[in-house]
């Protein structure tokens, strides 16, 4: 009896340890607490101790997103310390938790103290584009007020410029509006400071045709577009517009997109149904704003010629950037509005496709840029373009069809196969079909990939492992007066669970066919995460049948000739077109 | 370069670090294109005159650039 509770109690143990895995590991880091006050009180009392908050621990708490607001749920900046004094206040009784807001993918959420009030950046998915590229070798023209290089552009790369207005190489702001724009593309992250900016490893190239009044000829701008061009940038953009349609300024563009560079407009702020030029120009993309809540801005022109929408902020919300105080000239964080502000997020974004992807061409980028923006189903007056920007799936899908060497180290550690354990016992559980089985499943995975774009997920990931070989590594462990046969379970794969505890090295038909998957795709089809798992484990199978019917086809009432191995090929085919069958139906919601 | 007389009223628009916007009594928005000091402050009635700049573009694209050459409040 003793013996069956210590053997119970290592199982459950070891069951959770591995299950909470990479949640212990991703947990623990957080430099924001959430405040979740009861959704009962006044607003007053709300209000009241709100204040208390701001006035007692020098923080101020913000609403998470504008969909926070019913709910009552603040976040502010703080640590260990300031969570557990607020713990311990008053404030306990009108709130429903006070927890530790914990990062839980601590590589791709910058450390910029103020980012939390980058609700425009949450708005287009960067976090998971972050994940990808960050701008590497990508260099955006600010064609602007010019661009001076305040504290949080101090890590941020510069190739060098000119001001069209003043005639000499340093162009220098003397607006705020250039450096602002810049600081959105690639404003210094992860530096512990500040705000963040959307290819922040990416180089700006200052450009200054608008003077200290924001405004600026034709002439100099067309110049400008041709500087950038000749001076090897990859993207221009132009928070900038009015006037009408010039020979010059089209040619430059023309003359621009022949050497290839993408060109960024915003839309313009009058409310009204066109683009104002430069935007509206063929080979300019065009961008629409958009306010807090994924609406329209009110100003944001609309209708002929708007090609996409991005976050440029209304009087809910505005874009917090960092740039010069025109007057005094000293550095200042300031929120904007306007199409200005949606441009660069958009060239931004188009920065992170060409990293992604050099060889993509202006054309290319924009249909990238359109095909992953999220549509808008009723928008009769085009005040969206394709849709809304998506940093994440633009650059999914810029790297449709590479592969890439992120994708398989992120999905070996996500795995557990860098464990040095795995090299260590692997060869316990033949390691040479087992790691056939493991690449197999993975190159197998990202081939779909192509066709039925998805995300890594966790999910996906421990389906593959599950269906193809387990956590076979654990097949070494043996453990003192406790029996054996748990690690040959957690460490097999789902085709041979059939055979494995009785030891038995040779398949069980029912387990080592489509029958199981197609048990679980049934079942788990409806369920937004786990029918990855289902998909994930149904390619796992499939991979392991097949390498089993080459390698070692053992299979029982079969023998392990011809017959078993015919049996395995096909149930590995029947896998294979399951798994698509599975994906077909909505391939973007992982 | 068109020249014009417009009458409305000058306030200030919010984009960027903000300009000067006349409002006519039809309901048309001008950015003022550095306006004298004397229009850089918001006016219930001004009548301006002067050239729209269809070469100029600016931050604030609110429509038309005003240059101002004449006014009178």
């Amino acid at each position: 009896m003793k013996k069956l509770l210590l053997i119970c109690l290592f199982i459950i143990g070891l069951g959770v340890a591995l299950v909470n895995f990479k949640g212990l590991a991703a947990k623990g880091n957080y430099n924001s607490i959430i405040v979740n006050f009861r959704e009962d009180i006044p607003s007053t009392v709300l209000s009241q101790q709100l204040e208390t908050i701001s006035q007692q621990y020098k923080q101020i708490p913000n609403l998470n997103s504008i969909f926070s607001i019913n709910e009552h749920l603040y976040t502010l900046n703080g640590d260990e310390k300031l969570l557990k004094a607020l713990q311990r206040s008053p404030l306990k009784q009108y709130v429903e938790s006070i927890e530790p807001n914990y990062i839980y993918q601590a590589f791709e959420v910058p450390n910029d103290p103020d980012y939390s009030k980058q609700w425009n950046f949450r708005s287009i998915n960067i976090e998971r584009a972050w994940e990808e590229t960050q701008g590497e070798g990508v260099t955006v023209a600010v064609i602007d007020t010019g661009v001076s290089k305040v504290p949080d552009l101090e890590q941020t790369g510069f190739v060098e410029g000119y001001d069209f207005v003043n005639d000499r190489i340093e162009a220098t702001d003397d607006n705020g509006h250039g450096t602002h724009v810049a600081g959105t593309i690639a404003q210094s992250t992860n530096n512990n400071y500040g705000v963040a900016g959307i290819a922040y490893k990416a180089k700006i190239m200052p450009l200054k045709v608008l003077s200290s009044g924001g405004g600026g000829t034709i002439t100099d701008i067309a110049e400008a577009i041709r500087f950038a061009a000749d001076h090897g940038a990859n993207v221009i953009n132009m928070s900038l517009g009015g006037g009408g349609d010039t020979q010059v300024l089209k040619e430059a563009i023309d003359y621009a997109h022949n050497k290839g560079v993408i060109i960024v407009a915003a839309a313009g702020n009058s409310n009204q149904n066109s683009a104002a030029y430069p935007a509206r120009y063929p080979h300019v993309i065009s961008v629409s704003a958009l306010d807090p809540t994924g609406k329209k801005a009110p100003y944001s022109n609309y209708g002929a010629g708007v090609d996409i929408s991005a976050p440029g902020g209304s009087e809910e919300g505005k874009i917090l950037q960092e740039t010069i105080d025109p007057d005094t000239g000293n550095p200042v964080f300031t929120e904007f509005q306007g199409t200005s502000m949606a441009a660069p997020h958009v060239a931004g974004v188009a920065a992170l496709i060409k990293a992604s992807n050099e060889k993509l061409e202006p054309e290319e980028v924009l249909k990238v840029l359109k095909e992953s923006s999220r549509q808008v189903k009723e928008d009769p007056f085009n005040h969206y373009g394709a849709g809304q920007l998506d940093a994440a799936s633009a650059v999914q899908l810029a790297l449709k069809g590479q592969i890439t060497f992120k994708d398989f180290f992120r999905w070996l550690r996500d795995s557990g196969y860098l464990n040095p354990r795995f090299w260590i016992d692997g060869g316990v559980a033949a390691l040479l079909p087992k790691v056939a089985m493991v690449l197999g499943s993975y190159i197998f995975a990202w081939i779909l990939r192509n066709y039925f774009p998805f995300n890594w997920t966790w999910p996906l990931s421990t389906g593959l492992i599950f269906g193809s070989t387990g956590l076979f590594f654990l097949r070494g462990f043996y453990v003192f007066d406790l029996p054996q046969w748990p690690f040959r379970v957690m460490g097999s794969s789902l085709p041979e669970l059939g055979n494995i505890i009785q030891g038995n090295s040779w398949f069980n038909p029912f387990f080592a066919s489509v029958i199981i998957p197609f048990c679980l795709i049934a079942l788990l089809l409806g369920h937004s995460q786990w029918r990855w798992f289902a998909i994930g484990t149904t390619l796992g199978v499939s991979v392991c049948l097949g390498v089993a019917a080459v390698t070692s086809p053992g299979v029982m009432w079969l023998g392990q000739d011809t017959l078993a191995r015919c049996f395995l090929a096909v149930n590995a085919f029947l896998c294979i077109g399951l798994a698509c069958l599975a994906m077909k139906g909505d391939e973007r919601t992982a | 370069m068109s020249s014009i007389t417009v009458t409305g009223k000058v306030e200030k628009s919010g984009f960027g670090v903000g300009v000067w916007a006349l409002v006519s009594e039809s309901g048309e928005t001008y950015e003022l294109y550095n306006p004298p000091a004397d229009l850089k402050k918001p006016l219930s009635k001004v009548t301006v005159a002067g050239k729209i700049r269809n070469d100029v573009m600016t931050v604030a694209m609110i429509g038309p650039v005003l240059e101002v050459t004449d006014y009178k409040i």
